[in-house]
């Protein structure tokens, strides 16, 4: 059970790192770097740094607010 | 009361930065209008690494969960014999 805990730990922290590195170099690194450069091959146009952030905000937040009112129907029908 | 000045504070700076680059216009501006977003991709990064650095080092003590559990046998044999049934609980 620890090792699983520190497995998915580590897991994490590798996820949010390569995130924000690949971000940082598409975000503030690209604009710098000439466009027929091969490095753009690499990444989308910059629409999508945009598009998929907001997307997956928006994502996140129907899922917490469905599992909130998952957990306060389940609540309810306990307490009832 | 103090924290939240500082964050507070440290928004404010971001927001009067950001404003003067889109003023300015030194570097173009569909770049200068990502930085938002990227501010608040780092900011989830940030507390996603938290998270995960926080799960790796969770500390566990089996020597304390030992010890307890020696407790709760102690404390069982004591209950039984002043006649308190807890093993059914």
């Amino acid at each position: 059970m620890e090792l699983a805990d520190r497995a998915v730990g580590f897991l994490l922290s590798v996820i949010s790192l390569s995130i924000f590195t690949y971000y940082t170099f598409w975000v503030i690194i690209l604009p710098f770097v000439d466009g027929d450069h091969f490095v753009h091959k690499y990444f989308l146009p910059q629409e999508y740094a945009i598009l998929i952030p907001v997307c997956a905000g928006v994502a996140v937040l129907c899922f917490l607010c469905i599992f909130i009112g998952f957990v306060m129907l389940k609540s309810k029908k306990k307490a009832a | 009361m103090k924290h939240i000045v500082k964050i507070l504070t440290l928004i404010m700076t971001i927001t009067a930065l950001w404003i003067g680059l889109l003023q300015t216009s030194m570097i173009p501006q569909s770049h200068t209008w990502l930085l938002p977003i990227y501010f608040v991709v780092s900011l989830g990064c940030y507390g996603l690494l938290m998270v995960g650095v926080g799960l790796m080092n969770f500390r566990t003590c089996p020597q304390e969960a030992l010890l307890l559990q020696k407790d709760i046998v102690e404390a069982k044999e004591y209950l039984k014999q002043r006649g308190v049934d807890v093993s059914t609980i």
